[in-house]
Protein backbone atom coordinates (compact mmCIF):
# COMPACT_ATOMS: atom_id res chain seq x y z
CA UNK A 1 0.00 0.00 0.00
CA UNK A 2 1.36 3.40 -1.00
CA UNK A 3 1.00 6.41 1.50
CA UNK A 4 -1.16 9.39 -0.49
CA UNK A 5 0.04 13.24 0.58
CA UNK A 6 -2.78 15.55 0.43
CA UNK A 7 -1.52 19.04 -0.51
CA UNK A 8 -3.96 21.92 0.41
CA UNK A 9 -3.71 24.33 -1.83
CA UNK A 10 -4.63 28.50 -1.06
CA UNK A 11 -7.83 29.73 -2.39
CA UNK A 12 -8.41 33.32 -2.14
CA UNK A 13 -11.67 33.34 0.31
CA UNK A 14 -15.08 34.48 -1.25
CA UNK A 15 -16.65 37.51 -0.50
CA UNK A 16 -19.46 35.97 1.94
CA UNK A 17 -18.98 36.25 5.29
CA UNK A 18 -17.79 32.61 5.85
CA UNK A 19 -15.29 33.03 3.10
CA UNK A 20 -12.50 32.73 4.99
CA UNK A 21 -13.79 30.13 8.03
CA UNK A 22 -14.37 27.98 5.18
CA UNK A 23 -10.81 27.56 4.09
CA UNK A 24 -10.35 26.42 7.86
CA UNK A 25 -8.06 25.17 9.23
CA UNK A 26 -5.26 27.76 8.06
CA UNK A 27 -2.64 25.38 8.95
CA UNK A 28 1.32 25.60 8.32
CA UNK A 29 1.01 24.00 4.56
CA UNK A 30 -2.12 25.89 3.53
CA UNK A 31 -0.51 29.61 4.91
CA UNK A 32 2.63 28.22 2.90
CA UNK A 33 0.97 27.75 -0.08
CA UNK A 34 -0.71 31.69 0.27
CA UNK A 35 2.64 33.24 0.78
CA UNK A 36 3.51 31.18 -3.09
CA UNK A 37 0.71 32.13 -4.38
CA UNK A 38 0.72 35.83 -3.18
CA UNK A 39 4.42 36.25 -4.49
CA UNK A 40 3.19 35.37 -7.64
CA UNK A 41 -0.04 37.38 -7.75
CA UNK A 42 2.03 40.55 -6.41
CA UNK A 43 5.08 39.94 -9.48
CA UNK A 44 1.64 40.24 -11.88
CA UNK A 45 -0.16 42.94 -10.49
CA UNK A 46 2.69 45.14 -10.75
CA UNK A 47 3.93 47.28 -13.16
CA UNK A 48 8.04 47.07 -13.24
CA UNK A 49 7.95 50.85 -12.02
CA UNK A 50 5.55 49.82 -8.98
CA UNK A 51 7.61 46.69 -8.46
CA UNK A 52 10.87 49.08 -7.61
CA UNK A 53 8.91 51.00 -4.82
CA UNK A 54 7.58 47.32 -3.63
CA UNK A 55 10.58 46.31 -3.10
CA UNK A 56 12.11 49.32 -1.52
CA UNK A 57 9.56 49.16 1.16
CA UNK A 58 9.78 45.81 1.75
CA UNK A 59 13.06 46.15 2.34
CA UNK A 60 12.78 49.44 4.84
CA UNK A 61 10.24 47.13 6.38
CA UNK A 62 12.67 44.00 7.11
CA UNK A 63 14.97 46.40 8.17
CA UNK A 64 12.86 47.49 10.77
CA UNK A 65 12.19 44.20 11.81
CA UNK A 66 8.22 44.20 10.77
CA UNK A 67 6.57 40.67 11.20
CA UNK A 68 5.04 40.96 8.25
CA UNK A 69 4.47 43.30 5.33
CA UNK A 70 0.88 42.91 2.56
CA UNK A 71 0.33 44.45 -0.66
CA UNK A 72 -3.09 45.56 -0.47
CA UNK A 73 -6.12 47.43 -1.81
CA UNK A 74 -6.82 47.92 -5.93
CA UNK A 75 -3.23 47.09 -6.67
CA UNK A 76 -3.24 43.74 -5.20
CA UNK A 77 -6.76 43.22 -6.78
CA UNK A 78 -5.49 43.96 -9.99
CA UNK A 79 -7.81 46.97 -10.52
CA UNK A 80 -5.79 50.30 -10.35
CA UNK A 81 -7.05 52.97 -11.89
CA UNK A 82 -6.28 57.02 -12.66
CA UNK A 83 -7.08 57.77 -8.60
CA UNK A 84 -5.51 54.39 -7.33
CA UNK A 85 -2.80 54.84 -3.95
CA UNK A 86 -0.24 52.00 -3.39
CA UNK A 87 -1.42 50.47 -0.37
CA UNK A 88 0.72 48.45 2.24
CA UNK A 89 -0.27 46.58 5.53
CA UNK A 90 2.87 46.46 7.84
CA UNK A 91 2.90 44.72 10.80
CA UNK A 92 5.99 46.34 12.57
CA UNK A 93 6.94 49.56 12.95
CA UNK A 94 6.41 52.74 10.35
CA UNK A 95 9.03 53.06 7.56
CA UNK A 96 9.42 56.35 6.18
CA UNK A 97 8.66 56.12 2.74
CA UNK A 98 8.30 60.29 1.43
CA UNK A 99 11.32 59.95 -0.71
CA UNK A 100 9.28 57.29 -3.21
CA UNK A 101 8.31 58.55 -6.47
CA UNK A 102 4.14 57.59 -5.53
CA UNK A 103 0.82 58.15 -3.91
CA UNK A 104 1.43 55.28 -1.27
CA UNK A 105 -0.98 54.79 1.84
CA UNK A 106 0.85 52.86 4.63
CA UNK A 107 -1.31 51.13 7.79
CA UNK A 108 0.76 49.96 10.30
CA UNK A 109 -0.17 47.94 13.71
CA UNK A 110 2.00 45.87 15.45
CA UNK A 111 0.73 42.26 15.85
CA UNK A 112 -1.35 42.20 19.13
CA UNK A 113 -3.21 45.83 17.79
CA UNK A 114 -3.53 44.15 14.38
CA UNK A 115 -5.37 40.92 16.58
CA UNK A 116 -7.64 43.85 18.52
CA UNK A 117 -8.39 45.85 15.23
CA UNK A 118 -9.65 41.98 13.88
CA UNK A 119 -11.82 41.50 16.90
CA UNK A 120 -13.28 45.32 16.96
CA UNK A 121 -14.52 44.77 13.02
CA UNK A 122 -12.00 46.67 11.50
CA UNK A 123 -12.53 46.21 8.18
CA UNK A 124 -9.18 47.31 6.54
CA UNK A 125 -7.58 44.54 9.21
CA UNK A 126 -10.10 42.16 7.68
CA UNK A 127 -9.22 43.40 4.14
CA UNK A 128 -5.42 42.75 4.54
CA UNK A 129 -6.29 38.78 6.09
CA UNK A 130 -8.72 37.87 3.36
CA UNK A 131 -7.44 39.33 -0.04
CA UNK A 132 -4.31 41.05 0.68
CA UNK A 133 -0.83 39.88 -0.98
CA UNK A 134 1.09 38.75 1.08
CA UNK A 135 4.56 39.84 0.28
CA UNK A 136 6.46 38.63 3.71
CA UNK A 137 5.60 37.28 7.08
CA UNK A 138 7.28 36.35 10.03
CA UNK A 139 4.09 34.06 11.23
CA UNK A 140 2.57 37.43 12.97
CA UNK A 141 -0.40 37.54 9.88
CA UNK A 142 -0.64 33.61 9.94
CA UNK A 143 -1.82 33.71 13.57
CA UNK A 144 -4.02 36.52 13.02
CA UNK A 145 -5.43 34.99 9.98
CA UNK A 146 -5.97 31.42 11.82
CA UNK A 147 -7.64 33.26 14.66
CA UNK A 148 -10.18 35.32 12.10
CA UNK A 149 -10.96 32.04 10.54
CA UNK A 150 -11.44 29.76 13.85
CA UNK A 151 -14.06 32.63 15.29
CA UNK A 152 -15.44 33.29 11.87
CA UNK A 153 -14.62 37.24 12.96
CA UNK A 154 -16.47 39.43 10.91
CA UNK A 155 -15.77 43.77 10.13
CA UNK A 156 -18.47 45.51 11.95
CA UNK A 157 -20.88 47.74 9.96
CA UNK A 158 -22.18 50.27 12.40
CA UNK A 159 -18.64 50.81 12.70
CA UNK A 160 -18.66 51.13 8.78
CA UNK A 161 -22.00 53.20 8.70
CA UNK A 162 -20.58 56.32 11.13
CA UNK A 163 -17.65 56.38 8.95
CA UNK A 164 -19.23 56.82 6.35
CA UNK A 165 -22.10 59.44 7.76
CA UNK A 166 -18.98 61.60 9.22
CA UNK A 167 -17.45 61.44 5.59
CA UNK A 168 -20.88 62.47 4.02
CA UNK A 169 -21.16 65.71 6.37
CA UNK A 170 -17.49 67.09 5.57
CA UNK A 171 -17.85 66.48 1.52
CA UNK A 172 -21.15 67.79 2.01
CA UNK A 173 -19.46 71.07 3.28
CA UNK A 174 -16.35 70.91 1.21
CA UNK A 175 -18.78 70.45 -1.87
CA UNK A 176 -20.32 73.73 -0.84
CA UNK A 177 -16.80 75.67 -0.68
CA UNK A 178 -16.41 75.49 -4.26
CA UNK A 179 -13.37 73.53 -4.27
CA UNK A 180 -13.99 70.73 -6.69
CA UNK A 181 -10.98 69.01 -7.08
CA UNK A 182 -11.04 68.29 -3.09
CA UNK A 183 -14.91 68.05 -3.16
CA UNK A 184 -14.47 64.99 -5.64
CA UNK A 185 -12.28 63.02 -4.11
CA UNK A 186 -13.60 63.91 -0.84
CA UNK A 187 -17.28 62.53 -2.54
CA UNK A 188 -15.71 59.54 -4.29
CA UNK A 189 -14.41 58.54 -0.70
CA UNK A 190 -17.58 59.29 0.87
CA UNK A 191 -19.56 56.71 -1.47
CA UNK A 192 -16.77 54.23 -1.15
CA UNK A 193 -17.48 54.38 2.75
CA UNK A 194 -21.19 54.10 2.14
CA UNK A 195 -20.87 50.52 -0.22
CA UNK A 196 -18.58 49.08 1.92
CA UNK A 197 -20.87 49.72 4.72
CA UNK A 198 -23.89 48.37 2.69
CA UNK A 199 -22.23 45.57 1.56
CA UNK A 200 -20.70 44.53 5.24
CA UNK A 201 -24.32 44.78 6.30
CA UNK A 202 -25.93 42.47 3.97
CA UNK A 203 -22.78 39.82 4.40
CA UNK A 204 -20.86 40.82 1.53
CA UNK A 205 -16.97 41.43 1.74
CA UNK A 206 -16.03 44.96 0.08
CA UNK A 207 -13.33 44.41 -2.50
CA UNK A 208 -10.75 47.02 -4.38
CA UNK A 209 -12.89 50.15 -4.77
CA UNK A 210 -13.24 49.86 -8.71
CA UNK A 211 -14.83 46.47 -7.48
CA UNK A 212 -17.23 47.45 -5.71
CA UNK A 213 -19.93 49.02 -8.27
CA UNK A 214 -20.47 45.53 -9.53
CA UNK A 215 -20.99 43.96 -5.66
CA UNK A 216 -23.64 46.96 -5.23
CA UNK A 217 -25.22 45.73 -8.46
CA UNK A 218 -25.14 41.95 -7.72
CA UNK A 219 -27.32 43.44 -4.62
CA UNK A 220 -30.00 45.34 -6.60
CA UNK A 221 -28.16 48.70 -5.05
CA UNK A 222 -28.02 50.40 -8.84
CA UNK A 223 -28.07 53.74 -7.64
CA UNK A 224 -24.88 53.96 -5.73
CA UNK A 225 -23.38 51.76 -7.92
CA UNK A 226 -23.80 54.27 -10.88
CA UNK A 227 -22.95 56.75 -8.58
CA UNK A 228 -19.53 55.37 -7.78
CA UNK A 229 -18.86 54.61 -11.18
CA UNK A 230 -18.98 57.70 -12.19
CA UNK A 231 -16.88 59.13 -9.16
CA UNK A 232 -14.51 57.16 -9.76
CA UNK A 233 -14.05 56.66 -13.87
CA UNK A 234 -15.87 60.32 -14.71
CA UNK A 235 -15.56 63.64 -14.52
CA UNK A 236 -18.44 64.63 -12.27
CA UNK A 237 -19.42 68.69 -12.06
CA UNK A 238 -20.35 69.95 -8.73
CA UNK A 239 -24.17 69.13 -9.25
CA UNK A 240 -23.62 65.54 -10.42
CA UNK A 241 -21.42 65.47 -7.46
CA UNK A 242 -24.30 66.79 -5.05
CA UNK A 243 -27.13 63.82 -6.41
CA UNK A 244 -24.11 61.36 -5.60
CA UNK A 245 -24.17 62.44 -2.00
CA UNK A 246 -28.29 62.60 -1.90
CA UNK A 247 -28.33 58.97 -3.02
CA UNK A 248 -25.41 57.79 -0.55
CA UNK A 249 -27.74 59.78 2.60
CA UNK A 250 -31.11 58.20 1.48
CA UNK A 251 -29.55 55.45 2.76
CA UNK A 252 -27.26 56.57 5.26
CA UNK A 253 -29.80 58.50 6.70
CA UNK B 1 -20.29 81.01 -12.49
CA UNK B 2 -16.32 80.90 -12.41
CA UNK B 3 -14.26 78.72 -10.04
CA UNK B 4 -12.41 80.97 -7.43
CA UNK B 5 -8.84 81.16 -7.50
CA UNK B 6 -6.58 78.89 -5.24
CA UNK B 7 -5.50 81.22 -3.09
CA UNK B 8 -9.22 82.50 -1.94
CA UNK B 9 -10.10 78.57 -1.33
CA UNK B 10 -7.12 77.98 0.57
CA UNK B 11 -8.04 80.70 2.86
CA UNK B 12 -11.65 80.04 3.27
CA UNK B 13 -10.27 76.61 4.24
CA UNK B 14 -8.21 77.74 6.97
CA UNK B 15 -10.45 80.24 8.44
CA UNK B 16 -12.90 77.00 8.75
CA UNK B 17 -9.57 74.49 10.30
CA UNK B 18 -9.28 77.89 12.60
CA UNK B 19 -13.25 77.56 13.76
CA UNK B 20 -13.11 73.76 14.37
CA UNK B 21 -10.13 74.23 16.72
CA UNK B 22 -11.94 76.72 18.43
CA UNK B 23 -15.08 74.26 19.10
CA UNK B 24 -12.66 71.51 19.68
CA UNK B 25 -12.84 69.29 16.42
CA UNK B 26 -9.29 68.18 15.66
CA UNK B 27 -10.75 66.10 13.04
CA UNK B 28 -12.36 68.51 10.85
CA UNK B 29 -9.65 70.94 11.90
CA UNK B 30 -7.25 68.48 10.55
CA UNK B 31 -9.32 67.95 7.23
CA UNK B 32 -9.60 71.96 6.53
CA UNK B 33 -6.38 71.98 7.66
CA UNK B 34 -5.07 69.76 5.06
CA UNK B 35 -7.39 71.51 2.15
CA UNK B 36 -5.88 74.64 2.82
CA UNK B 37 -2.25 73.89 2.37
CA UNK B 38 -3.15 71.94 -0.90
CA UNK B 39 -5.12 74.65 -2.17
CA UNK B 40 -1.86 77.43 -1.25
CA UNK B 41 0.61 74.62 -2.60
CA UNK B 42 -1.28 74.99 -6.09
CA UNK B 43 -1.49 78.45 -5.64
CA UNK B 44 2.19 79.05 -4.90
CA UNK B 45 3.37 76.36 -7.40
CA UNK B 46 1.66 77.57 -10.51
CA UNK B 47 3.76 80.61 -10.97
CA UNK B 48 6.75 79.02 -10.38
CA UNK B 49 6.18 76.44 -13.08
CA UNK B 50 6.29 73.35 -10.27
CA UNK B 51 4.14 70.58 -11.80
CA UNK B 52 1.77 69.43 -9.48
CA UNK B 53 -0.55 67.04 -11.37
CA UNK B 54 -3.18 66.60 -9.19
CA UNK B 55 -1.50 64.26 -6.90
CA UNK B 56 -0.86 64.59 -3.06
CA UNK B 57 2.75 63.22 -3.53
CA UNK B 58 3.62 65.85 -5.27
CA UNK B 59 2.42 68.27 -3.38
CA UNK B 60 4.39 66.72 -1.10
CA UNK B 61 8.06 67.63 -3.00
CA UNK B 62 6.36 70.75 -4.44
CA UNK B 63 7.02 71.94 -0.59
CA UNK B 64 10.38 70.86 -0.36
CA UNK B 65 11.31 72.54 -3.46
CA UNK B 66 8.97 75.85 -2.86
CA UNK B 67 11.36 75.75 0.11
CA UNK B 68 14.23 75.20 -1.84
CA UNK B 69 13.88 77.84 -4.15
CA UNK B 70 13.55 80.37 -0.94
CA UNK B 71 9.63 80.90 -1.89
CA UNK B 72 8.71 79.44 1.95
CA UNK B 73 10.51 80.59 4.49
CA UNK B 74 10.03 76.36 5.83
CA UNK B 75 10.10 73.55 4.43
CA UNK B 76 6.33 72.06 5.06
CA UNK B 77 7.06 68.63 2.68
CA UNK B 78 6.68 67.09 6.31
CA UNK B 79 3.62 68.79 7.78
CA UNK B 80 1.80 68.03 4.17
CA UNK B 81 2.79 64.24 4.77
CA UNK B 82 1.57 64.32 8.35
CA UNK B 83 -1.68 65.67 7.65
CA UNK B 84 -2.21 63.45 4.87
CA UNK B 85 -1.55 61.01 7.25
CA UNK B 86 -3.99 62.09 9.70
CA UNK B 87 -7.15 63.29 7.64
CA UNK B 88 -6.99 59.86 5.78
CA UNK B 89 -6.85 58.34 9.48
CA UNK B 90 -9.71 60.11 10.26
CA UNK B 91 -11.62 59.92 7.14
CA UNK B 92 -11.73 56.51 6.11
CA UNK B 93 -10.51 54.70 9.50
CA UNK B 94 -12.96 56.88 11.56
CA UNK B 95 -10.01 57.51 14.05
CA UNK B 96 -10.14 60.20 16.88
CA UNK B 97 -7.38 62.40 17.15
CA UNK B 98 -6.45 64.31 20.27
CA UNK B 99 -4.03 67.39 20.78
CA UNK B 100 -1.02 64.93 21.66
CA UNK B 101 -0.81 63.96 18.25
CA UNK B 102 -0.71 66.82 16.76
CA UNK B 103 0.36 70.62 17.27
CA UNK B 104 -2.75 72.06 15.85
CA UNK B 105 -1.48 75.64 16.67
CA UNK B 106 1.89 75.32 15.17
CA UNK B 107 0.08 73.79 12.35
CA UNK B 108 -2.27 76.41 11.37
CA UNK B 109 0.20 78.89 11.99
CA UNK B 110 2.21 76.81 9.73
CA UNK B 111 -0.29 76.80 6.93
CA UNK B 112 -1.31 80.50 7.42
CA UNK B 113 2.37 81.15 6.29
CA UNK B 114 1.74 79.14 2.97
CA UNK B 115 -1.20 81.18 2.24
CA UNK B 116 -0.15 84.23 2.92
CA UNK B 117 3.23 84.02 0.91
CA UNK B 118 0.06 82.41 -1.62
CA UNK B 119 -2.08 86.37 -1.04
CA UNK B 120 1.20 87.89 -1.41
CA UNK B 121 2.03 86.39 -4.41
CA UNK B 122 -0.74 87.33 -6.87
CA UNK B 123 -2.74 84.23 -6.08
CA UNK B 124 -2.71 82.77 -9.36
CA UNK B 125 -3.50 78.68 -9.91
CA UNK B 126 -7.17 78.59 -10.16
CA UNK B 127 -8.80 75.75 -9.66
CA UNK B 128 -8.96 72.51 -12.27
CA UNK B 129 -8.30 69.29 -12.81
CA UNK B 130 -8.70 66.33 -10.24
CA UNK B 131 -7.14 64.97 -7.10
CA UNK B 132 -5.58 61.45 -6.74
CA UNK B 133 -6.54 59.63 -3.93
Amino acid sequence: MTATTLTRTWREPAATRDGLARLAPLDGELWASRLLTDRRCATRQQTADLARITAEVRSRARHLGAAALVLTGSTARGRRSAVSDLDYHVIGARPRLDDLPAEIDLYCDEPAEFLTKLERGDDFAHWTVRHGCVLFDSGALHEAAAYAADRDLWPDPERKLRQARRALDFAERLLASDDHAASHEQVRGALSLTARWWLLAHDVFPLARAELPAQLAMLRQPALARALQAAIHDRPDTEDLSAFLAVARSLTG
Amino acid sequence: MSPKAKVVVAREHLTKARQETDGGDLRDAVQWAFASLEAAIDALAAPHAIAIDEKHWRRTAAAKELYERGVLPKDLSDLHQELNHFRKAVFYEGEDLNAEEIEIEETLADVETAVSIAEDDGGLGAEDGEKES
